[in-house]
Protein backbone atom coordinates (compact mmCIF):
# COMPACT_ATOMS: atom_id res chain seq x y z
CA UNK A 1 0.00 0.00 0.00
CA UNK A 2 2.87 2.43 0.78
CA UNK A 3 4.72 1.68 -2.16
CA UNK A 4 1.57 2.43 -4.43
CA UNK A 5 0.93 5.75 -2.98
CA UNK A 6 4.56 6.95 -3.69
CA UNK A 7 4.00 5.41 -7.42
CA UNK A 8 0.87 7.30 -7.71
CA UNK A 9 2.64 10.64 -6.30
CA UNK A 10 5.56 10.38 -8.63
CA UNK A 11 3.41 9.68 -11.73
CA UNK A 12 1.21 13.12 -10.46
CA UNK A 13 4.49 15.09 -10.31
CA UNK A 14 5.72 13.94 -13.48
CA UNK A 15 1.86 14.53 -15.33
CA UNK A 16 2.36 18.12 -13.67
CA UNK A 17 5.65 18.83 -15.07
CA UNK A 18 4.02 17.97 -18.49
CA UNK A 19 1.55 20.83 -17.67
CA UNK A 20 4.09 23.04 -16.91
CA UNK A 21 6.46 22.39 -19.83
CA UNK A 22 4.96 24.36 -22.17
CA UNK A 23 5.06 27.37 -19.95
CA UNK A 24 8.88 26.59 -19.31
CA UNK A 25 9.55 26.77 -23.24
CA UNK A 26 7.69 29.91 -23.49
CA UNK A 27 9.73 31.19 -20.34
CA UNK A 28 13.52 30.01 -21.96
CA UNK A 29 12.22 30.66 -25.59
CA UNK A 30 11.60 34.53 -24.81
CA UNK A 31 15.01 34.78 -23.92
CA UNK A 32 17.05 33.27 -26.36
CA UNK A 33 18.32 34.44 -29.76
CA UNK A 34 16.57 33.95 -33.05
CA UNK A 35 18.58 31.58 -34.62
CA UNK A 36 18.47 29.47 -31.15
CA UNK A 37 15.10 29.34 -30.07
CA UNK A 38 14.34 25.72 -30.99
CA UNK A 39 17.73 24.91 -29.79
CA UNK A 40 16.47 23.46 -26.70
CA UNK A 41 19.77 22.88 -24.93
CA UNK A 42 20.57 25.87 -22.16
CA UNK A 43 23.73 27.75 -22.87
CA UNK A 44 24.10 31.07 -21.34
CA UNK A 45 25.45 32.29 -24.45
CA UNK A 46 22.00 32.46 -26.13
CA UNK A 47 20.41 34.10 -23.75
CA UNK A 48 19.38 37.96 -24.19
CA UNK A 49 17.27 40.38 -23.55
CA UNK A 50 16.61 41.69 -26.92
CA UNK A 51 13.71 40.31 -27.47
CA UNK A 52 12.03 42.12 -24.45
CA UNK A 53 13.40 45.34 -25.05
CA UNK A 54 12.22 45.25 -28.87
CA UNK A 55 8.97 43.91 -28.15
CA UNK A 56 8.83 46.80 -25.33
CA UNK A 57 10.29 49.76 -28.14
CA UNK A 58 8.16 48.03 -31.32
CA UNK A 59 5.21 46.80 -30.53
CA UNK A 60 2.27 48.56 -28.40
CA UNK A 61 2.31 45.70 -25.56
CA UNK A 62 2.18 47.64 -22.56
CA UNK A 63 -0.13 50.21 -23.65
CA UNK A 64 -2.56 47.47 -24.66
CA UNK A 65 -2.01 45.37 -21.46
CA UNK A 66 -2.82 49.15 -19.52
CA UNK A 67 -5.70 48.88 -21.95
CA UNK A 68 -7.43 45.69 -20.57
CA UNK A 69 -6.55 46.26 -17.29
CA UNK A 70 -8.65 49.46 -17.25
CA UNK A 71 -12.02 47.59 -19.01
CA UNK A 72 -11.30 44.36 -16.69
CA UNK A 73 -11.57 46.64 -13.35
CA UNK A 74 -13.96 48.42 -14.71
CA UNK A 75 -16.19 45.99 -15.19
CA UNK A 76 -15.71 43.86 -12.89
CA UNK A 77 -16.22 46.43 -10.18
CA UNK A 78 -19.26 47.92 -11.98
CA UNK A 79 -20.65 44.35 -11.72
CA UNK A 80 -20.16 43.70 -8.55
CA UNK A 81 -21.33 46.77 -7.13
CA UNK A 82 -25.10 46.54 -9.47
CA UNK A 83 -25.30 42.57 -9.13
CA UNK A 84 -24.82 42.65 -5.67
CA UNK A 85 -28.01 45.09 -5.49
CA UNK A 86 -30.05 43.02 -8.16
CA UNK A 87 -29.34 39.72 -5.75
CA UNK A 88 -30.07 41.36 -2.84
CA UNK A 89 -33.46 43.12 -3.90
CA UNK A 90 -34.19 39.09 -5.70
CA UNK A 91 -33.58 36.98 -2.37
CA UNK A 92 -34.80 39.75 0.42
CA UNK A 93 -36.99 42.42 -0.81
CA UNK A 94 -40.33 42.18 -2.03
CA UNK A 95 -42.13 43.81 -4.70
CA UNK A 96 -45.04 43.04 -7.28
CA UNK A 97 -43.08 41.17 -10.21
CA UNK A 98 -40.87 39.61 -8.39
CA UNK A 99 -40.54 35.84 -9.51
CA UNK A 100 -40.92 37.02 -13.39
CA UNK A 101 -38.44 39.53 -12.89
CA UNK A 102 -36.13 36.50 -11.88
CA UNK A 103 -37.45 34.47 -14.02
CA UNK A 104 -36.43 36.93 -17.19
CA UNK A 105 -33.17 38.50 -15.86
CA UNK A 106 -32.26 34.19 -15.35
CA UNK A 107 -33.16 33.12 -18.81
CA UNK A 108 -30.90 35.48 -20.60
CA UNK A 109 -28.25 33.35 -19.00
CA UNK A 110 -29.23 30.91 -22.31
CA UNK A 111 -28.23 33.14 -24.69
CA UNK A 112 -24.35 32.53 -25.68
CA UNK A 113 -22.26 35.39 -26.70
CA UNK A 114 -21.66 34.63 -29.83
CA UNK A 115 -25.51 34.07 -30.91
CA UNK A 116 -25.87 38.00 -30.24
CA UNK A 117 -22.42 39.09 -31.16
CA UNK A 118 -23.76 40.89 -34.91
CA UNK A 119 -26.35 42.43 -33.55
CA UNK A 120 -25.02 43.57 -30.22
CA UNK A 121 -22.42 45.00 -32.86
CA UNK A 122 -24.93 47.48 -34.31
CA UNK A 123 -26.65 47.92 -31.25
CA UNK A 124 -23.14 49.63 -29.59
CA UNK A 125 -22.39 51.30 -33.24
CA UNK A 126 -25.15 52.95 -33.05
CA UNK A 127 -25.43 53.65 -29.21
CA UNK A 128 -21.83 55.77 -30.37
CA UNK A 129 -19.75 53.27 -28.27
CA UNK A 130 -17.96 52.18 -30.99
CA UNK A 131 -13.75 52.20 -30.65
CA UNK A 132 -14.79 53.85 -27.14
CA UNK A 133 -13.38 52.20 -23.88
CA UNK A 134 -17.64 52.47 -23.44
CA UNK A 135 -18.13 50.08 -26.09
CA UNK A 136 -15.38 47.80 -24.69
CA UNK A 137 -16.54 47.98 -21.14
CA UNK A 138 -20.77 48.44 -20.85
CA UNK A 139 -21.66 45.69 -22.94
CA UNK A 140 -19.94 43.39 -20.68
CA UNK A 141 -20.73 43.75 -17.21
CA UNK A 142 -24.64 42.65 -17.55
CA UNK A 143 -24.33 39.00 -17.24
CA UNK A 144 -27.00 37.14 -14.86
CA UNK A 145 -24.82 34.62 -13.80
CA UNK A 146 -23.56 37.40 -10.94
CA UNK A 147 -26.83 38.26 -10.20
CA UNK A 148 -27.98 34.50 -9.36
CA UNK A 149 -25.24 33.57 -7.54
CA UNK A 150 -25.51 36.91 -5.36
CA UNK A 151 -28.82 36.03 -5.06
CA UNK A 152 -27.66 32.58 -3.76
CA UNK A 153 -25.78 34.10 -0.76
CA UNK A 154 -27.74 37.04 0.51
CA UNK A 155 -30.77 33.48 0.44
CA UNK A 156 -28.66 31.87 3.14
CA UNK A 157 -27.46 35.80 4.63
CA UNK A 158 -28.49 35.69 8.23
CA UNK A 159 -31.99 38.08 8.70
CA UNK A 160 -30.97 39.13 12.40
CA UNK A 161 -28.25 41.40 11.61
CA UNK A 162 -30.62 43.46 8.77
CA UNK A 163 -34.31 43.43 10.96
CA UNK A 164 -31.16 44.63 13.64
CA UNK A 165 -30.45 47.96 11.41
CA UNK A 166 -33.97 48.40 10.73
CA UNK A 167 -34.62 49.11 14.34
CA UNK A 168 -31.91 51.04 14.65
CA UNK A 169 -33.50 53.51 12.03
CA UNK A 170 -31.76 52.57 9.16
CA UNK A 171 -33.58 52.67 5.74
CA UNK A 172 -33.02 49.33 3.33
CA UNK A 173 -30.55 50.75 1.17
CA UNK A 174 -28.35 52.12 3.99
CA UNK A 175 -28.55 48.50 5.31
CA UNK A 176 -27.35 47.19 2.51
CA UNK A 177 -24.55 49.40 1.38
CA UNK A 178 -23.43 49.99 5.09
CA UNK A 179 -23.91 46.60 6.67
CA UNK A 180 -24.51 43.57 4.24
CA UNK A 181 -22.40 44.62 1.22
CA UNK A 182 -19.13 45.03 3.73
CA UNK A 183 -20.00 41.27 4.75
CA UNK A 184 -20.44 39.66 1.36
CA UNK A 185 -17.02 39.14 0.62
CA UNK A 186 -17.26 35.09 0.12
CA UNK A 187 -19.32 35.88 -2.29
CA UNK A 188 -17.64 39.08 -3.72
CA UNK A 189 -13.92 37.32 -3.94
CA UNK A 190 -14.60 34.69 -6.25
CA UNK A 191 -16.62 36.78 -8.49
CA UNK A 192 -14.18 39.06 -8.69
CA UNK A 193 -11.58 36.28 -9.73
CA UNK A 194 -14.38 35.43 -12.23
CA UNK A 195 -15.14 38.68 -13.95
CA UNK A 196 -12.03 39.94 -14.27
CA UNK A 197 -10.53 36.78 -15.88
CA UNK A 198 -13.19 36.25 -18.08
CA UNK A 199 -12.77 39.77 -19.17
CA UNK A 200 -8.85 39.75 -19.19
CA UNK A 201 -9.31 37.05 -21.50
CA UNK A 202 -11.98 38.73 -23.74
CA UNK A 203 -11.00 38.66 -27.16
CA UNK A 204 -13.50 38.34 -29.25
CA UNK A 205 -16.04 41.25 -28.45
CA UNK A 206 -12.81 43.50 -28.17
CA UNK A 207 -11.65 42.18 -31.74
CA UNK A 208 -15.21 43.21 -33.03
CA UNK A 209 -15.86 46.29 -31.41
CA UNK A 210 -12.24 48.47 -31.59
CA UNK A 211 -10.72 48.97 -34.58
CA UNK A 212 -8.22 51.83 -32.67
CA UNK A 213 -4.88 50.49 -32.45
CA UNK A 214 -4.42 52.70 -29.46
CA UNK A 215 -7.43 50.81 -27.73
CA UNK A 216 -6.34 47.56 -28.42
CA UNK A 217 -6.70 45.53 -25.43
CA UNK A 218 -3.59 42.76 -24.72
CA UNK A 219 -5.42 39.41 -26.40
CA UNK A 220 -6.13 41.77 -29.69
CA UNK A 221 -2.86 43.24 -29.62
CA UNK A 222 -0.52 39.37 -29.17
CA UNK A 223 -2.86 37.98 -31.72
CA UNK A 224 -2.10 40.73 -34.12
CA UNK A 225 1.57 40.71 -33.36
CA UNK A 226 1.49 36.49 -34.55
CA UNK A 227 -1.11 36.79 -37.39
CA UNK A 228 0.46 40.33 -38.25
CA UNK A 229 1.76 38.73 -41.36
CA UNK A 230 5.01 40.21 -40.62
CA UNK A 231 8.03 38.25 -40.62
CA UNK A 232 7.85 38.01 -36.45
CA UNK A 233 10.86 36.23 -34.86
CA UNK A 234 9.16 33.48 -32.74
CA UNK A 235 11.72 34.93 -29.81
CA UNK A 236 9.75 38.20 -30.03
CA UNK A 237 6.20 36.61 -30.06
CA UNK A 238 7.11 34.61 -27.13
CA UNK A 239 8.72 37.41 -25.41
CA UNK A 240 5.39 39.77 -26.38
CA UNK A 241 3.00 36.51 -25.24
CA UNK A 242 5.56 36.27 -21.78
CA UNK A 243 4.84 39.76 -21.14
CA UNK A 244 0.98 39.43 -21.82
CA UNK A 245 1.18 36.81 -19.23
CA UNK A 246 2.58 38.44 -16.13
CA UNK A 247 -0.58 40.04 -15.53
CA UNK A 248 -2.52 36.73 -14.69
CA UNK A 249 0.41 35.00 -13.34
CA UNK A 250 0.66 37.36 -10.72
CA UNK A 251 -2.93 37.61 -10.03
CA UNK A 252 -2.66 33.40 -10.11
CA UNK A 253 -0.68 33.48 -7.17
CA UNK A 254 -2.34 35.68 -5.17
CA UNK A 255 -5.92 34.53 -5.82
CA UNK A 256 -5.00 30.46 -6.08
CA UNK A 257 -6.68 29.71 -2.39
CA UNK A 258 -9.50 31.55 -3.64
CA UNK A 259 -9.55 29.93 -6.56
CA UNK A 260 -9.94 26.51 -5.39
CA UNK A 261 -12.22 27.89 -2.42
CA UNK A 262 -14.44 29.41 -4.82
CA UNK A 263 -15.05 26.30 -6.57
CA UNK A 264 -17.57 25.45 -4.03
CA UNK A 265 -19.65 28.53 -4.05
CA UNK A 266 -19.53 29.33 -7.99
CA UNK A 267 -19.24 25.72 -8.96
CA UNK A 268 -22.88 24.11 -8.67
CA UNK A 269 -22.83 20.32 -7.31
CA UNK B 1 -48.77 55.10 14.15
CA UNK B 2 -47.15 51.79 13.33
CA UNK B 3 -49.22 50.68 11.13
CA UNK B 4 -48.50 53.84 8.53
CA UNK B 5 -44.56 52.95 9.60
CA UNK B 6 -45.15 49.48 8.06
CA UNK B 7 -46.70 50.46 5.21
CA UNK B 8 -44.45 53.38 4.57
CA UNK B 9 -41.27 50.61 4.99
CA UNK B 10 -43.26 48.54 2.42
CA UNK B 11 -43.88 51.09 -0.06
CA UNK B 12 -39.90 52.09 0.45
CA UNK B 13 -39.19 48.60 0.27
CA UNK B 14 -40.76 48.16 -3.41
CA UNK B 15 -39.11 51.42 -4.44
CA UNK B 16 -35.55 50.91 -3.03
CA UNK B 17 -36.13 47.06 -4.69
CA UNK B 18 -36.96 48.82 -7.86
CA UNK B 19 -34.34 51.19 -7.81
CA UNK B 20 -31.51 48.11 -6.91
CA UNK B 21 -32.82 46.05 -10.03
CA UNK B 22 -33.00 49.36 -12.28
CA UNK B 23 -29.49 48.57 -13.90
CA UNK B 24 -29.33 45.65 -14.83
CA UNK B 25 -32.99 45.67 -16.16
CA UNK B 26 -31.85 48.17 -18.79
CA UNK B 27 -28.97 46.62 -19.29
CA UNK B 28 -30.11 43.28 -19.80
CA UNK B 29 -32.35 44.48 -22.07
CA UNK B 30 -30.16 46.81 -24.49
CA UNK B 31 -27.56 43.89 -24.66
CA UNK B 32 -28.71 40.98 -24.51
CA UNK B 33 -32.41 40.68 -25.08
CA UNK B 34 -32.91 43.15 -27.46
CA UNK B 35 -30.01 41.88 -29.57
CA UNK B 36 -31.72 38.10 -29.42
CA UNK B 37 -34.87 39.66 -30.64
CA UNK B 38 -32.96 41.88 -33.52
CA UNK B 39 -30.90 38.64 -34.74
CA UNK B 40 -34.09 37.09 -35.73
CA UNK B 41 -34.99 40.65 -37.35
CA UNK B 42 -31.85 41.04 -39.22
CA UNK B 43 -32.12 37.25 -40.21
CA UNK B 44 -34.85 38.09 -42.20
CA UNK B 45 -33.19 40.53 -44.09
CA UNK B 46 -30.36 41.12 -46.97
CA UNK B 47 -27.90 43.27 -45.33
CA UNK B 48 -24.13 44.27 -46.05
CA UNK B 49 -24.06 46.33 -43.10
CA UNK B 50 -23.39 49.43 -45.12
CA UNK B 51 -26.47 49.82 -47.67
CA UNK B 52 -30.19 49.61 -46.09
CA UNK B 53 -31.62 46.04 -44.77
CA UNK B 54 -33.75 44.86 -47.46
CA UNK B 55 -36.16 42.48 -46.03
CA UNK B 56 -36.53 38.87 -48.15
CA UNK B 57 -38.54 37.04 -45.57
CA UNK B 58 -36.49 33.79 -45.33
CA UNK B 59 -34.67 33.58 -48.18
CA UNK B 60 -31.31 33.60 -45.88
CA UNK B 61 -32.67 30.25 -44.20
CA UNK B 62 -33.18 28.56 -47.08
CA UNK B 63 -29.93 30.08 -48.72
CA UNK B 64 -28.21 28.32 -45.47
CA UNK B 65 -29.78 24.44 -46.15
CA UNK B 66 -27.52 24.00 -49.38
CA UNK B 67 -24.59 26.25 -47.71
CA UNK B 68 -22.45 23.38 -47.78
CA UNK B 69 -19.61 25.37 -46.15
CA UNK B 70 -22.15 26.10 -42.69
CA UNK B 71 -23.13 22.30 -42.75
CA UNK B 72 -19.39 21.06 -42.54
CA UNK B 73 -18.90 23.85 -39.89
CA UNK B 74 -22.13 22.34 -38.35
CA UNK B 75 -20.32 18.51 -38.38
CA UNK B 76 -16.57 20.24 -37.32
CA UNK B 77 -18.04 21.60 -34.50
CA UNK B 78 -19.83 18.69 -33.29
CA UNK B 79 -16.91 16.63 -34.27
CA UNK B 80 -14.81 19.09 -31.83
CA UNK B 81 -17.40 18.41 -29.30
CA UNK B 82 -17.11 14.32 -29.12
CA UNK B 83 -13.56 14.19 -28.99
CA UNK B 84 -13.20 17.81 -26.25
CA UNK B 85 -15.91 16.63 -23.58
CA UNK B 86 -15.29 13.37 -23.19
CA UNK B 87 -11.21 13.61 -23.18
CA UNK B 88 -12.01 16.54 -20.40
CA UNK B 89 -14.21 15.19 -18.54
CA UNK B 90 -12.23 12.03 -18.05
CA UNK B 91 -8.80 13.30 -17.80
CA UNK B 92 -10.11 15.74 -14.99
CA UNK B 93 -12.23 13.34 -12.97
CA UNK B 94 -9.13 10.86 -13.33
CA UNK B 95 -6.72 13.66 -12.06
CA UNK B 96 -8.89 14.39 -9.37
CA UNK B 97 -9.17 11.32 -8.05
CA UNK B 98 -5.27 10.47 -8.37
CA UNK B 99 -4.50 13.76 -6.62
CA UNK B 100 -7.38 13.16 -3.63
CA UNK B 101 -4.75 10.11 -2.63
CA UNK B 102 -1.76 12.43 -2.68
CA UNK B 103 -0.74 13.34 0.87
CA UNK B 104 -1.43 17.23 1.73
CA UNK B 105 1.64 18.86 0.28
CA UNK B 106 2.45 16.41 -2.59
CA UNK B 107 -1.48 17.18 -3.17
CA UNK B 108 -1.32 21.33 -3.28
CA UNK B 109 2.13 20.76 -5.52
CA UNK B 110 0.73 19.00 -7.86
CA UNK B 111 -2.65 21.10 -8.32
CA UNK B 112 -0.77 24.61 -8.64
CA UNK B 113 1.14 22.50 -11.14
CA UNK B 114 -2.29 21.27 -12.85
CA UNK B 115 -4.14 24.56 -12.56
CA UNK B 116 -1.26 26.84 -13.70
CA UNK B 117 -2.33 27.07 -17.25
CA UNK B 118 -5.47 27.73 -16.37
CA UNK B 119 -3.54 31.52 -15.59
CA UNK B 120 -3.02 31.47 -19.15
CA UNK B 121 -5.17 33.38 -21.57
CA UNK B 122 -6.70 31.68 -24.67
CA UNK B 123 -4.83 33.85 -26.66
CA UNK B 124 -0.91 33.29 -25.02
CA UNK B 125 -1.80 29.63 -25.31
CA UNK B 126 -2.15 29.73 -29.15
CA UNK B 127 0.95 31.52 -29.24
CA UNK B 128 2.80 29.00 -27.00
CA UNK B 129 1.63 25.73 -28.90
CA UNK B 130 1.88 27.37 -32.07
CA UNK B 131 5.50 27.56 -31.10
CA UNK B 132 5.83 23.95 -29.65
CA UNK B 133 3.73 22.68 -33.15
CA UNK B 134 5.91 23.98 -35.14
CA UNK B 135 6.40 21.81 -38.21
CA UNK B 136 10.45 21.74 -38.36
CA UNK B 137 11.85 22.81 -35.50
CA UNK B 138 8.97 22.47 -32.75
CA UNK B 139 9.86 21.20 -29.54
CA UNK B 140 7.04 18.10 -30.23
CA UNK B 141 8.57 17.34 -33.53
CA UNK B 142 11.98 17.10 -31.70
CA UNK B 143 11.10 14.91 -29.49
CA UNK B 144 9.13 12.96 -32.03
CA UNK B 145 12.83 12.87 -33.95
CA UNK B 146 14.63 11.65 -30.98
CA UNK B 147 12.10 8.65 -30.58
CA UNK B 148 12.76 7.63 -34.25
CA UNK B 149 9.34 9.05 -35.05
CA UNK B 150 8.48 10.90 -38.53
CA UNK B 151 7.83 14.46 -37.93
CA UNK B 152 4.23 15.60 -37.80
CA UNK B 153 2.31 18.93 -39.72
CA UNK B 154 0.17 19.29 -36.64
CA UNK B 155 -1.61 22.81 -37.27
CA UNK B 156 -0.61 22.27 -41.41
CA UNK B 157 -2.63 19.14 -41.81
CA UNK B 158 -6.04 19.09 -42.51
CA UNK B 159 -6.21 15.63 -40.52
CA UNK B 160 -4.08 16.76 -37.73
CA UNK B 161 -5.24 20.66 -37.07
CA UNK B 162 -8.58 20.16 -34.88
CA UNK B 163 -7.09 17.40 -32.77
CA UNK B 164 -4.07 19.50 -32.13
CA UNK B 165 -6.53 22.50 -31.25
CA UNK B 166 -8.67 19.92 -28.82
CA UNK B 167 -5.15 19.30 -27.05
CA UNK B 168 -4.40 23.10 -26.41
CA UNK B 169 -7.63 23.51 -25.26
CA UNK B 170 -7.46 20.23 -22.98
CA UNK B 171 -4.53 21.96 -21.36
CA UNK B 172 -5.96 25.02 -20.04
CA UNK B 173 -9.51 23.41 -18.92
CA UNK B 174 -8.16 20.22 -17.12
CA UNK B 175 -6.85 21.60 -13.92
CA UNK B 176 -10.09 23.96 -12.97
CA UNK B 177 -12.27 21.06 -13.74
CA UNK B 178 -10.21 18.61 -11.80
CA UNK B 179 -10.62 21.10 -8.35
CA UNK B 180 -14.32 21.28 -8.94
CA UNK B 181 -14.36 17.10 -9.10
CA UNK B 182 -11.72 17.48 -5.89
CA UNK B 183 -13.56 19.62 -3.94
CA UNK B 184 -16.98 17.18 -4.80
CA UNK B 185 -14.96 14.29 -4.16
CA UNK B 186 -13.95 15.84 -0.65
CA UNK B 187 -17.33 15.94 0.53
CA UNK B 188 -17.96 12.38 0.51
CA UNK B 189 -17.93 11.05 3.93
CA UNK B 190 -15.09 9.13 4.41
CA UNK B 191 -17.00 5.90 6.28
CA UNK B 192 -17.95 4.87 3.19
CA UNK B 193 -14.77 4.45 1.61
CA UNK B 194 -14.07 2.43 4.91
CA UNK B 195 -17.22 0.21 5.27
CA UNK B 196 -16.17 -0.99 1.28
CA UNK B 197 -12.48 -1.15 2.55
CA UNK B 198 -13.88 -3.74 5.13
CA UNK B 199 -16.04 -5.04 2.68
CA UNK B 200 -12.72 -6.17 0.65
CA UNK B 201 -13.75 -4.00 -2.41
CA UNK B 202 -10.72 -2.72 -4.93
CA UNK B 203 -10.07 0.68 -5.57
CA UNK B 204 -11.19 0.70 -8.66
CA UNK B 205 -14.69 -0.82 -6.82
CA UNK B 206 -15.17 1.85 -4.83
CA UNK B 207 -14.71 4.13 -7.64
CA UNK B 208 -17.25 2.96 -9.36
CA UNK B 209 -19.72 2.39 -6.70
CA UNK B 210 -18.95 5.40 -4.18
CA UNK B 211 -17.10 8.13 -5.93
CA UNK B 212 -18.89 8.24 -9.67
CA UNK B 213 -22.51 7.90 -8.61
CA UNK B 214 -22.19 10.65 -6.18
CA UNK B 215 -20.34 12.51 -8.46
CA UNK B 216 -23.78 12.59 -10.84
CA UNK B 217 -23.98 16.40 -9.79
CA UNK B 218 -20.96 17.45 -10.43
CA UNK B 219 -20.90 15.21 -13.70
CA UNK B 220 -23.78 16.89 -15.37
CA UNK B 221 -22.64 20.48 -14.12
CA UNK B 222 -18.93 20.16 -16.27
CA UNK B 223 -20.62 18.45 -18.70
CA UNK B 224 -23.17 20.91 -19.80
CA UNK B 225 -20.84 23.91 -18.83
CA UNK B 226 -18.06 21.99 -21.23
CA UNK B 227 -20.21 21.38 -24.00
CA UNK B 228 -21.95 24.68 -24.24
CA UNK B 229 -18.27 26.51 -24.43
CA UNK B 230 -17.26 23.47 -26.96
CA UNK B 231 -20.33 24.60 -29.41
CA UNK B 232 -18.71 28.40 -29.17
CA UNK B 233 -15.24 27.30 -29.32
CA UNK B 234 -13.55 30.21 -31.45
CA UNK B 235 -10.41 31.98 -29.60
CA UNK B 236 -7.48 29.49 -30.00
CA UNK B 237 -8.73 28.62 -33.84
CA UNK B 238 -9.52 32.06 -34.73
CA UNK B 239 -5.61 32.83 -33.59
CA UNK B 240 -3.86 29.54 -34.61
CA UNK B 241 -5.40 29.02 -37.83
CA UNK B 242 -8.16 30.89 -38.49
CA UNK B 243 -9.89 27.82 -39.85
CA UNK B 244 -7.21 26.61 -42.12
CA UNK B 245 -6.00 24.49 -43.30
CA UNK B 246 -8.23 23.95 -45.94
CA UNK B 247 -10.89 24.48 -43.82
CA UNK B 248 -10.66 21.71 -41.91
CA UNK B 249 -10.82 23.91 -38.54
CA UNK B 250 -13.45 26.23 -39.30
CA UNK B 251 -16.11 25.63 -36.68
CA UNK B 252 -19.31 27.27 -36.30
CA UNK B 253 -19.07 30.42 -34.42
CA UNK B 254 -15.96 31.49 -36.75
CA UNK B 255 -17.71 30.65 -39.82
CA UNK B 256 -20.35 33.56 -38.37
CA UNK B 257 -17.49 35.32 -37.47
CA UNK B 258 -16.52 35.66 -41.31
CA UNK B 259 -19.80 35.73 -42.80
CA UNK B 260 -20.45 38.99 -40.09
CA UNK B 261 -17.26 40.85 -40.18
CA UNK B 262 -15.34 39.83 -43.48
CA UNK B 263 -18.26 39.02 -46.04
CA UNK B 264 -20.33 41.78 -44.23
CA UNK B 265 -23.56 39.54 -44.62
CA UNK B 266 -24.71 40.66 -41.63
CA UNK B 267 -28.09 39.18 -42.62
CA UNK B 268 -26.90 35.90 -43.33
CA UNK B 269 -24.83 35.31 -40.84
CA UNK B 270 -27.60 36.52 -38.17
CA UNK B 271 -29.88 33.80 -40.16
CA UNK B 272 -26.63 31.31 -38.58
CA UNK B 273 -26.51 32.46 -35.29
CA UNK B 274 -30.50 31.99 -34.94
CA UNK B 275 -30.04 28.25 -35.90
CA UNK B 276 -26.56 27.99 -33.74
CA UNK B 277 -28.50 29.24 -30.96
CA UNK B 278 -31.26 26.22 -31.85
CA UNK B 279 -28.91 24.27 -31.74
CA UNK B 280 -27.58 24.94 -28.25
CA UNK B 281 -31.18 25.67 -26.66
CA UNK B 282 -31.64 22.46 -25.30
CA UNK B 283 -27.98 22.38 -23.90
CA UNK B 284 -29.08 25.65 -22.69
CA UNK B 285 -32.29 24.83 -21.35
CA UNK B 286 -30.61 22.25 -19.28
CA UNK B 287 -27.84 24.78 -17.72
CA UNK B 288 -31.27 26.90 -16.96
CA UNK B 289 -32.37 23.86 -14.85
CA UNK B 290 -29.47 23.36 -13.18
CA UNK B 291 -29.11 27.36 -11.63
CA UNK B 292 -33.13 27.35 -10.83
CA UNK B 293 -33.23 24.27 -9.39
CA UNK B 294 -30.30 24.80 -6.77
CA UNK B 295 -32.34 27.89 -6.14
Amino acid sequence: MKLKKSTLTIFAIVCGLLMIAPIYFLVVGAFKTPDTVFDLSLHLSNFTFDNIKQVFSETNIVRAIVNSLIVSVTVTVVAMLIHAMAGYALARLNFPGKTFTFGWIISTLMVPFSVIMIPLYMVVQNLGMANSYLGLIVPMIFNAYGIFLFRQFYLEFPKELEEAAYVEGLSIAGTFFRLVLPLSKPIIVPLTIGFFTANWNNYLWPMIINQKEELNVVQVALANIVGGGYETEWSVMLAAALISAIPTFILFFIVQRHLVEGVKTTGIK
Amino acid sequence: MKRMKKNRRKRNEVVTAYAFLLPNLVGLTVFVFFPMIYAFYVSLHDWNALSPKVFIGFDNYIEMASDKRWWASVGRTFLFTLIYVPALYCLSLFFAVILNNLKQKYQSIARTMFLLPFAITSVISAVIWMFLYDPRNGVLNQFLSSLGFDKLEFLGSTNQALVSIVAVILWINIGYNMIIFMASIKEIPKDYYEAAKIDGASAWRAFRSITFPLLRGTSTFILIVTMIASFTVFDQIMVMTSGGPASSTEVSVLYIYKQAFEFLNMGYASALAVILFLIIFILSLAQLRLYTKKG
